[in-house]
């Protein structure tokens, strides 16, 4: 396997990576107002592949963020308490909005790699041609 | 000195061996190493058509389908330069006056 082959499968593998993130965060935005949800947060892991010598990233289990849920003074809903208040999910829209940020940013990112090193190895390629 | 002439002529003594003619060994078969690179080829022309078959039905995962034809489009890409370059030495053998 060549260097650009293998840049080429690492930087694949960052890419699932973040669409992994992506869709947590959806799934995060999605459940904000679910009562008892609690966010999913994903660590990522590096991975080494012993037979092409590369490292690789990989999403990893899922876990939950065990924070405080937020408590809504509503009487009138079905799960309210005895005090009229409910646990609704511990879901900040704007720390998941961020984090899809980065997640598209890092992205980008990637995907740049993935552009330069195609140019680079067919530039390589036309230093044979005449 | 008469030291470092010694040293040297030793030095030459013992780099000698490595200009001689070493009758047992064997150079690796150019159509071995040819057959090699054309299976390479061939697995990794496989490989994108298998990922591009599931990406199609919908089982596949994308980065995979677009990882796969981005290396054969690379393994394609270098079988052809060389092919042309093989061509060419050919050419320029067949136009050699004799």
């Amino acid at each position: 396997m060549s260097e650009f082959a293998k840049s080429l499968s690492v930087t694949a593998s960052a890419l699932k990576a973040q669409a992994t993130r992506l869709r947590h965060v959806s799934e995060n935005i999605s459940n904000a107002d679910t009562p008892g949800y609690r966010r999913k947060t994903i660590p990522f892991e590096a991975v080494r592949d012993l037979s092409n010598d590369t490292e690789m990233v990989k999403a990893g289990r899922v876990r939950l963020d065990q924070s405080e849920l937020e408590k809504i003074y509503d009487p009138s809903h079905p799960l309210a308490d005895a005090s009229g208040h409910y646990q609704s999910s511990n879901v900040d829209l704007m720390i998941e909005i961020a984090d899809a940020r980065e997640a598209q940013r890092s992205y980008d990112a990637n995907l740049k790699m993935f552009e330069q090193t195609r140019q680079m190895s067919s530039s390589l390629m036309d230093l044979l041609r005449r | 000195m008469d030291i470092r002439a010694l040293s040297a002529a030793s030095g030459y003594a013992a780099a000698k061996p490595a200009t001689k003619v070493d009758p047992g060994h064997q150079a690796a078969g150019m159509g071995d190493r040819a057959k090699a690179s054309f299976e390479s080829f061939t697995q990794t022309l496989q490989a994108s058509e298998q990922a591009s078959v599931q990406a199609m039905t919908g089982q596949g995962d994308p980065h995979v389908l677009v990882q796969a034809l981005a290396q054969t489009e690379l393994a394609v890409e270098t079988a052809v330069t060389v092919r042309n370059k093989v061509v060419e030495a050919f050419q320029e053998l067949l136009r050699m006056p004799v």
